[in-house]
């Protein structure tokens, strides 16, 4: 043991040898040092999947429309908007003397040529879906930017929010495939308040602040974005002072964190929702889509509302909220979630946990035990209520959840088999296949409820992205009409019947909505927006305003 | 067989090996269930079309072989299709021409990918063995020249204990020890610092190797030291070493002259695999540590089933396991010329 601690002491004095030679480097500006989990995919927004890269754009890049933490939406290169009364055209009026980070002036002519960008792509994986109802896209001059639409959308603003506005003089020998995608577009040149100075791929990203920014000059000279591997490590990072800030970090650490006087735990609604879902295969066998792969193998049980009631009143949210996420979470509805503000249902009242009342469901609609093995049948006898219960098997949650289910379910004479699966191998099963009996998952998505809503959409069955089989006529038709409701009052009571109808069928048990947990260290900066519906600690309404503590 | 015979041959099935492993890699991540384009997005938002474009940009829109559009799920196809317009020939072809392709997942040259991940590794995995090598086999020797003492029994119990202790485990021991104590315990060197003296950036690369290359050092210590002391106290147990002996050589002579090149057979063995497997990097090492090695790099492929780096890393891994398990077969003969008469 000796000979390990005398090496210890070689290794230790070496490191101060080097850092006193190192300690003589160039005065540092203001640098602001966020820790996270992650590192973008890309700098290409055309091709960007990973939540990261989406963080660095907000930051790099402006755009029309600009989503704030509060859940609203306001104009930011343009200073005014004129809708036709059609509702098909619009005209923009874009703030003059913008320029991009290398000095050249923006125009209306970079707005338009940015959204035939990504309107012409059609690889561009997420960006490319915001264009679908833009019909033309012109700058009949410098700062006039025209959409024709080809349907009245009641979105446009969120739309808009994600189109970044990128330099036409270095794009446009990237706008068609393969270029367009094979781009790497290292030195991500934008108008926002922050530029790119640095990205190494999964070690960091390196901002400095654009202090001639229009709107929002950040306080800051540089926001760096470390990549550490493991959130406790995230979490140690903060406490010894490497980073002045973590964007995520496990409900196990907050309690470690509460005694610390320097750091301050921010928690809420994430950024983008949070939903985590109990998926039943309801798929009706009619709607089975065998032409894509369906084989619709689901258990004939969970077709019946009232097996999917009383599961769900089997089911104590509170118990899972308390045990999975230490209780940073709120208990689920539908799909929809609090996070969304207006767009969620708040009348609606939740089915009680109350383990008697789902056995007398169970008990009223022919589901018994009839050969008291302690597991029920269904009304005929012929087949046990013994569900498949799968998880991807990278879900930290997944294993928790699936056994405190298992253990509530087991009161109402229901049993489990549990699996963990391997996340491409359970979208295989999942969807168009419907091959399962019940999945635990869940979703992240837009501020717009409209992706969540198509996720209940028969049409989305075929596409894989209705997950449960789910198909009522009446619900269809309103998400038809939401999607073209261009009052923002009448779209909200649309938005909030459909989820008063799926609820009422019982399409999926959602067991909570996770909050989002981040910390920053007090000694360092101070500004943060913690106040918001919403929190999120990097992003630019934040970055632009924290600065050095006194 | 004469020394040349023996090197062909041993070359020769290197190369069946490697062209072996190049078809395997090929096949094994396609019947892995799983489609690239719809892994890591799960999202309404990519469109039919969306998907298309996508599979056609990775070419998965070609039929993997002859006969077959895709192996899981098995979709039989069309037989007479041109062979050169199938996934698997035009991999070979792009194979020989030294083009590895391009990551499904961000969009660059596996090459490029690959190439800033492997120097990470190998400096940070080479230091490791360097040192582990020197320290357990040098412990090793001094613990079987002094056998049965309580140096022996120290080195013993250290080097067993320092097997077996899990890697993670040790990385997040000494990584909240060493946050404690002023060390770096991310990364590879501290961001924003590119434009720093060259001397200035080479002292934070090491500051930053020095945790995750004791944590490497300790654990595969402890494998080199119980190697050298098993074998070479098996070989100073021979009559010849009682030989030496009565002949009136010293501790070292004998040690020096006549037990020490037969006791480093299996070192060198397991030095060669271990090095071989020194590009595959150390996944929890780097995890803990969040060094962007090659290790990381085949996790994060894995993950999104990003099929060309896959492939490139595994090529990676198995020339070079090949290659050095070549040079620890030629160094055998070397050190061992019974090998070559077998």
């Amino acid at each position: 043991m000796k000979t390990k601690y005398n090496f210890l002491v070689v290794v230790t004095l070496l490191a101060l040898i080097v850092s006193a030679c190192g300690t003589a480097g160039p005065t540092t500006p203001v640098v602001l040092r966020v820790g996270w989990g992650g590192s973008p995919d890309t700098l290409n927004p055309g091709t960007g999947v990973l939540t990261e890269a989406y963080t660095i754009f907000a930051l790099v890049y402006d755009t029309l429309y600009e989503f704030q933490l509060d859940g609203t939406y306001k104009l930011d290169v343009a200073d005014s908007v004129n809708v036709a009364d059609d509702g098909l055209t619009y005209t923009f009026k874009i703030h003059d003397g913008i320029k991009f980070h290398d000095g050249q002036p923006m125009t209306a002519k970079d707005v338009a040529f940015s959204l035939n960008l990504y309107k012409n792509n059609t690889d561009f994986i997420y960006l490319n879906a915001y264009t679908a109802n833009f019909d033309t896209i012109e700058a009949p001059d410098d700062s006039t930017v025209v959409i024709k639409m080809l349907n009245a959308v009641p979105n446009i603003d969120y739309l808009l929010s994600y189109l970044y506005i990128v330099p036409e003089h270095i794009w446009k020998d990237y706008a068609e495939a393969p270029a367009s995608t094979e781009f790497e577009n290292l030195q991500t040149i934008g108008t926002g308040p922050f530029k790119m100075l640095e990205y190494s791929p999964n070690e960091f990203v390196r901002l400095g602040a654009n202090k001639d920014h229009f709107a929002n000059p950040p306080k800051i000279d540089e926001a760096i974005f470390q990549t550490f591997e493991s959130d406790d490590v995230l979490v140690q990072s903060l406490k010894s002072g490497a980073v002045d800030m973590i964007t995520e970090m496990p409900a196990t650490a907050v309690e470690s964190l509460k005694g610390d006087k320097t750091i301050s735990v921010v928690t809420g609604a994430p950024f983008a929702p949070a939903v985590s879902d109990v998926i039943f295969n309801q798929i009706d066998p009619e709607n089975c889509p065998t032409d894509v792969g369906g084989v619709c193998t689901g258990h004939p049980a969970l077709r019946d509302r009232n097996v999917r009631l009383a599961l769900s009143q089997a089911t104590d949210k509170q118990k899972l909220i308390d045990i999975v996420l230490l209780g940073f979470g709120a208990p689920g509805l539908t799909l929809i979630p609090d996070g969304l503000g207006k767009w969620y249902n708040n009348s609606l009242q939740d089915y009680k946990y109350d383990a008697a009342e789902a056995n007398r469901i169970l008990d009223d609609a022919g589901y018994l035990d009839t050969n008291s093995d302690g597991v029920r049948e269904i009304p005929d006898g012929s087949r046990p209520l013994t569900f498949r219960m799968h998880w991807p098997s990278d879900s930290i949650d997944g294993p928790r959840m699936a056994e405190l289910l298992s253990e509530m379910w087991g009161e109402v004479g229901v049993t489990l088999e549990l699996q963990a699966i391997d996340p491409d191998a359970l979208t295989a099963e999942c969807c168009p296949a419907f091959d399962y009996d019940i999945i635990l998952w869940g979703w992240g998505s837009d501020p717009d409820p409209n992706l969540l809503l198509s996720v209940y959409a028969t049409s989305e069955i075929p596409n894989g992205y209705n997950e449960t089989g789910y198909s009522n006529p009446a619900y269809d038709e309103l998400y038809l009409q939401q999607g073209v409701e261009l009052d923002p009052e009448k779209r909200k009571d649309l938005v909030w019947q459909m989820q008063e109808i799926v609820f009422n069928d019982v399409v999926y048990v959602i067991p909570y909505y996770e909050e989002t947990i981040q910390a920053y260290r007090t000694d360092r900066f101070t500004g943060w927006i913690t106040d918001t519906p919403k929190v999120e600690l990097s992003d630019v309404s934040s970055l632009i305003v924290v600065e050095p503590v006194k | 067989m004469n020394r040349y015979q023996f090197l062909w041959k041993k070359i020769a099935w290197a190369l069946f090996t490697i062209l072996f492993v190049v078809v395997l890699n090929f096949f094994l991540f396609r019947i892995l269930p799983g489609d690239p384009v719809r892994s890591g997005t799960r999202d309404p938002r990519l469109k039919k079309d969306a998907q298309e474009a996508l599979r056609i940009r990775f070419g998965l829109d070609k039929p993997v072989i002859p006969c077959f559009e895709t192996l899981n799920p098995i979709k039989p196809g069309d037989c007479a299709v041109n062979p050169f317009e199938t996934q698997f020939f035009l991999y070979l072809r792009n194979l020989t021409q030294g083009e590895l392709g391009y990551s499904f997942h961000t969009n660059r040259p596996v090459a490029d990918v690959l190439g800033e991940r492997l120097w990470n590794t190998i400096l940070l995995i080479g230091a490791g063995q360097l040192l582990s090598i020197v320290i357990g086999v040098l412990f090793g020797m001094f613990a079987a020249w002094k056998a049965r003492t309580s140096i022996d029994y120290g080195a013993l119990i250290t080097g067993l204990v320092a097997w077996s202790l899990p890697t993670f485990w040790l990385g997040i021991i000494l990584l909240f020890w060493g946050s404690n104590n002023g060390f770096p315990i991310g990364g590879k060197a501290t961001p924003g610092i590119s434009s720093f003296p060259f001397l200035y950036q080479a002292g934070d690369v090491f500051k930053h190797m020095i945790l995750p290359t004791i944590t490497y050092t300790i654990v595969y210590m402890g494998e080199y030291l119980l190697v050298m002391r098993s074998s070479l106290l098996d070989v100073l147990a021979e009559d010849y070493i009682l030989t030496a002996k009565a002949k009136g050589l010293t501790t070292f002579q004998i040690l020096k002259d006549h037990a020490l090149k037969n006791a480093m057979l299996p070192i060198v063995t397991i030095i060669a695999i271990n090095l071989g497997f020194t590009v595959a990097g150390a996944i929890q090492i780097e995890s803990v540590y969040s060094w962007p090695g090659l290790g990381g790099a085949v996790y994060e492929a894995l993950e999104r089933r990003d099929y060309p780096v896959l492939q490139g890393v595994f090529l990676l891994i198995a020339v070079s396991v090949v290659l050095a398990n070549l040079i620890a077969d030629l160094t055998y003969s070397f050190l061992d010329p019974r090998v070559q008469a077998d």
